[in-house]
């Protein structure tokens, strides 16, 4: 069930290099947000997430159900007017429980990437600044986490700690910060003899600012790429757990909660609804979500650009 | 080559002991420990119970005392027993193993059998209408979860036409023998590896083609096609050799992710696997059982990472290892 996505680690030098020539007023980051538009798909997976994410954030306000009110007298209906995406057997509506369901994976899933690249791009720039020692332990410990599963870690960790947001959020984030913390120590290392560095140090900025303000900023585009892939990683991966029993407990909706929910529903009775509507936002978000990622590769890694259409 | 490799060998020792400690701690220093399933029905296991059981297990020792017995143990062969069971942990790995080979290796033949032509064919026919239909095909099969896809495939072939089984391998109200068996065994194996295989599918499918772009590129097989050489041997007999470089190391590198796409597989199907066994273990808090198949999963991603190397370097002469 992994999403297989090559990690390949892309140049750590910043897209706006070499090709002055197209846009030279603009800054190097809104040339990358033209060039990103130009990518047609991955604007409309852009433009998907955004309608998602509005829908799963001002959804539940607006329609007239409650996510947990539960109504008798509309048990199992299949989809209709007034329940466009059916109901479940307590009678509540399942287009509400699918947009609030959604808020809460995707902010499980937005929380875990952010704990994995603060954490990789920490441990990263520590030991691409440092080196020596501390570089070699730092890699040694990176080794360590790429080797084992982390699905499987995930599922031990909920398993054993007891589900609750933030343990997901920790048990998902504290097993993908690796990619983020290898493409930053590279970045780091090739990086630190350039002569922008070496000109920022003797005016003598102070050690932090040299990695604040110069080194870090130009070597994170690689990194927002593989926070973007992560991001379906994480969304796949919470799903994952919620349906294996181990995510967010009810009355409380999640998109792999409602699958898990569904499938008796489903394989016996046949009300596919009930499995078939979270399911679909789970596949429209991670496809949307490596469509933008795609598109991000091509922006930031300046080796693509001249053959846009392979991949 | 046999210098790299026993010095990859030799690495993978300190790799694993690391390893071990890592899950070793995470594991002790989760709330609740280990009893805390017993705990749970306090009405019936006395205090003088639960302490017997610490005892018997050597819960209260030292962290550094429980690791070093469960690691001299490990070496000697003996992975502990199930607190669950009793029974010894590595059998109770061992019988899960042939159910989870027979789903993973099935679904790993579909995937050659499948991307192999089709990324191939989608390479030699660059953009054409086949190409496009293809790679749309595997960016969309990177993105189905597989739980959603099983499920799916359930409600249409159970519950719908009702053409194949839902749950497990056999069919328990029929003692089949001979041929009627394996046709009961196949028939509960289709979804299970079909679910289990599209994702590997569509992933190597966009491999194989990215593979065969780069090599049909190169100078050699123009040089082929100029001399005159017929489609047929300028890619089965040029391209294909150095096109598959790449993709029979991203092969050995999937073997993993099969394993741990048997966890979700295992789950949906309710087929008695690894994958089953390691949930079931999770929710009961069996240490020594948990412990156990982890450290197989990450042997074999060792493994899988050593072999993937080792065939790059084997297969393509212009890699030299020191």
């Amino acid at each position: 069930m992994t999403l297989v996505v090559a990690e390949q680690p892309p140049s750590p030098i910043p897209a706006h290099r070499g090709d002055t020539a197209v846009e030279p007023s603009r800054s190097g980051w809104s040339r990358a947000w033209l060039k990103f538009c130009k990518h047609r798909l991955a604007f409309a997976g852009l433009m998907t997430l955004a309608a998602i994410g509005l829908g799963v954030v001002a959804g539940p306000r607006l329609l007239p159900y409650d996510p947990e009110r539960i109504d008798f007298a509309a048990q199992n209906q299949s989809p209709s007017l007034a329940h466009p995406l059916g109901t479940d057997e307590l009678g509540r509506d399942q287009l509400v429980r699918v947009l609030d369901g959604g808020r809460v994976s995707l902010s499980v899933a937005l929380a875990a990437v952010a704990v994995a690249m603060t954490l990789g791009v920490t441990v990263g720039a520590l030991a691409g600044w440092a080196g020596g020692a501390l570089d070699n332990v730092l890699m040694r410990a990176v080794d360590i986490f790429y080797s084992i599963p982390g699905l499987l870690a995930a599922i031990l960790l909920v398993s054993l700690v007891g589900p609750g947001f933030w343990t997901i959020v920790a048990a998902l984030g504290f097993w993908r910060w690796m990619p983020a913390a290898r493409l930053v120590r590279a970045g780091f290392l090739s990086v630190k003899e350039m002569d922008f560095v070496s000109a920022a140090r003797a005016l003598g900025a102070p050690e932090r600012r040299l990695v604040l303000r110069h080194m870090l900023p130009s070597v994170l585009s690689p990194v927002v790429v593989t926070a973007t892939l992560g991001m379906a990683r994480a969304i796949l991966a919470e799903s994952a757990l919620s349906f294996l029993g181990l995510g967010l407990q009810p009355p409380q909706a999640t998109w792999g909660r409602m699958l898990y929910e569904a499938q008796t529903v489903v394989i016996h009775d046949g009300y596919w609804w009930r499995g078939f509507f979270p399911g679909l936002m789970i596949f429209l978000c991670i496809l949307s979500v490596n469509f933008v990622g795609d598109g991000l590769r091509d922006v930031f890694d300046p080796r693509t650009v001249h053959r846009p259409q392979s991949d | 080559m046999r210098a790299y490799l026993l010095r990859r060998l030799l690495q993978a020792v300190p790799l694993l002991f690391g390893i071990s400690v890592l899950l070793f701690v995470a594991l002790q220093m989760t709330p609740g420990g280990p009893l805390a399933v017993a705990e749970d029905v306090q009405g019936r296991v006395t205090a003088e119970d639960l302490q017997r059981l610490r005892n018997r297990y050597g819960l209260d020792d030292p962290m550094y005392v429980q690791y070093l017995r469960w690691a001299g143990d490990l070496l000697r062969g003996d992975w502990g027993t199930s607190f669950d069971t009793g029974r010894p942990v590595l059998v109770t790995i061992a019988e899960r193993v042939p159910t989870t080979l027979l789903l993973t290796g099935t679904a790993f033949l579909v995937t050659l059998i499948l991307s192999i032509p089709i990324g191939l064919l989608a390479a030699v026919r660059q953009y054409s209408g086949f190409d496009y239909a293809s790679t749309s095909v595997a960016f969309l099969g990177v993105s189905i979860p597989s739980f959603w896809f099983g499920l799916m495939l359930l409600y249409v072939f159970t519950f719908l036409l009702g053409w194949l089984p839902s749950v497990g391998l056999s069919d328990p109200r029929h003692d089949y023998t001979g041929w009627a068996a394996a046709g009961d065994l196949a028939r509960h194996l289709v979804m299970p590896v079909a679910v289990l295989a599209l994702v590997s599918t569509a992933t190597n499918t966009r491999y194989v083609r990215a593979a065969m772009l780069d090599v049909i590129g190169h100078d050699y097989v123009r040089t082929a096609r100029a001399k005159g050489l017929t489609e047929m041997a300028v890619v089965g007999k040029h391209a294909v050799k150095n096109g598959a470089i790449p993709v029979v190391t991203i092969l050995a590198l999937e073997i993993p992710d099969l394993f741990i796409g048997a966890v979700i597989t295992e789950s949906i199907f309710a087929i008695p696997g690894m994958g089953r066994l390691f949930v079931q273990s999770a929710s009961l808090r069996d240490y020594p059982v948990l412990m156990g198949i982890l450290m197989t999963a990450s042997v074999l991603v060792i493994v899988s990472n050593l072999v993937a190397d080792a065939l790059y370097a084997l297969l393509d002469p212009r890699i030299r290892y020191r």
